[in-house]
């Protein structure tokens, strides 16, 4: 791989699906000091990034928020790309150049049209050679988003490599070998492996499983577009007022409300909670420092309109006062 | 574990992780009833937490009750109760009047 570069960075495309693990699975490979010296790139749909406070400590973090770099902010993504290259080529020959650029893709985002816009661009395919795409798929709830999702499986089909993340929280021993087989029919190229918490872990035999069939492009296609909204907890949101909010909506509307993140500031410290569909995270508590995302919340969905969002939560706040 | 109250309450759900001290976990209990009593009333429902057991007791104006452990299972008990879910996108939580109220 080395010798194919030619002096060209090589970059890695990280993908999947929202709340797949894809951080966690970076964040760990990062402290195992895989990548190392890499520049990593994290791309969010939403505005407010909230991935760069989890892997916070990690030097080399460029943020690029507010739209998908595979379709709105794919001309940023270029930009960006563009400014790195230039600034790398204006080194001294002594000096240390970037070598590997991991890019992790927001959870809506397809790697493919990404990699084909860096192959696409007359400066950019000089310098950087997408090298490798890795796709983080969810063990616990890949079957049901490839059941209704057409964007699943073009994730799925464009990876070079397969880590199926949250293996140790798979019960269901059935479902997890229909999901590996559908995984190998899917994408018979890609090399499948396992991470429970970000750690590689062995994988399953799943011979003789049986594949799942998966959603056609034309079903999914019906259903309304995904979307971000960033909520404020502004000071008449405390906790107690969100999480019964959020608890609620969740329940009621948890198969459109696709995954919320966010850091809450409470008594009990910064708290950094995550959501896939109805799964909460215990939520994590964060160093205590200040942050301007601070009380600012994801939430990623589709269904609703996302200023009924904000009202329902407000009129919750006000429920809360009386 | 008591079979009737469920004490001690199973660890860490989610919702609780907002209070550092014993105090401050009790208040914030107390007020997240108050705020369950406001939201569920138009329901035809009543929360109550008397904070001597955990949990939290959802109950219908015609004497059904049950102890729901943590507000997941506050959400599935009022959706028993109520024969729908009690969905913050419904409109009467969303239309800009309630605001007022």
């Amino acid at each position: 791989m080395a010798a194919r570069s030619e002096g060209r960075i090589r970059m890695t495309v990280l993908g999947g699906y929202l709340g797949s693990g894809k951080t966690t699975w970076l964040r760990h490979q990062l402290h195992r000091g895989n990548f190392k010296d890499a520049l990593v790139i994290l791309n969010e749909a939403a505005d407010a990034p909230v991935d760069d406070t989890v892997l916070g400590e990690i030097q080399n973090v460029v943020v690029l928020a507010g739209g998908c770099a595979c379709c709105q902010a794919r001309g940023e993504l270029v930009r960006r790309l563009r400014e790195i290259c230039d600034a790398r080529s204006g080194l001294n020959s002594h000096e240390d150049r970037i070598q590997h650029i991991v890019l992790e893709t927001s959870g809506l985002a397809d790697p493919g049209p990404i990699v084909e816009a860096i192959k696409g661009d007359p400066v950019l395919v000089h310098h950087i050679l997408a090298s490798e795409i890795i796709v983080v798929v969810d063990a616990i709830n890949a079957l049901d988003q490839l059941r209704s999702e057409t964007l699943g499986r073009a994730q799925i089909e464009v990876a070079d490599r397969l880590v199926v993340a949250k293996i140790d929280a798979a019960r269901d021993t059935a479902a997890l070998m229909r999901l590996l087989a559908t995984l190998a029919r899917l994408n018979p190229g890609a090399t499948i492996s396992a991470a429970a918490r970000g750690s590689a872990v062995s994988l399953p035999d799943y011979d003789g499983a049986e594949p799942e069939p998966v959603a056609e492009p034309s079903q999914a296609a019906t259903k309304s577009p995904i979307f971000a909204t960033t909520l404020v907890l502004d000071s008449t949101i405390d906790w107690t007022v969100f999480s019964v909010w959020l608890s609620a909506l969740l329940h009621a509307r948890g198969d459109d409300v696709l995954r919320v993140k966010g850091v809450a500031r409470t008594s009990a410290g910064r708290l950094l909670l995550q959501s896939v569909r109805k799964v909460v995270q215990s939520p994590e508590i964060l160093p205590d420092q200040n942050d301007r995302l601070d009380n600012v919340m994801i939430v990623v969905g589709r269904g609703y309109r996302a200023e009924d969002l904000r009202r329902s939560l407000q009129n919750f706040a006000v429920a809360g006062r009386a | 574990m008591c079979a009737n109250c469920g004490y001690p309450a199973a660890p860490g759900h989610w919702t609780d992780a907002g209070a550092s001290d014993p105090g401050e976990r009790m208040r914030a209990r107390f007020r997240r009833a108050r705020l369950l009593n406001t939201i569920l009333r138009p329901y035809g429902l009543t929360a109550h937490d008397g904070g001597l057991i955990p949990g939290v007791q959802i109950a219908t104006l015609s004497g059904r009750h049950e102890i729901a452990r943590d507000l997941t299972e506050v959400w599935v008990a009022a959706e028993r109760f109520a024969g729908a879910p009690v969905d913050p996108l419904d409109p009467r939580f969303v239309s800009a009047g309630s605001e007022a109220t």
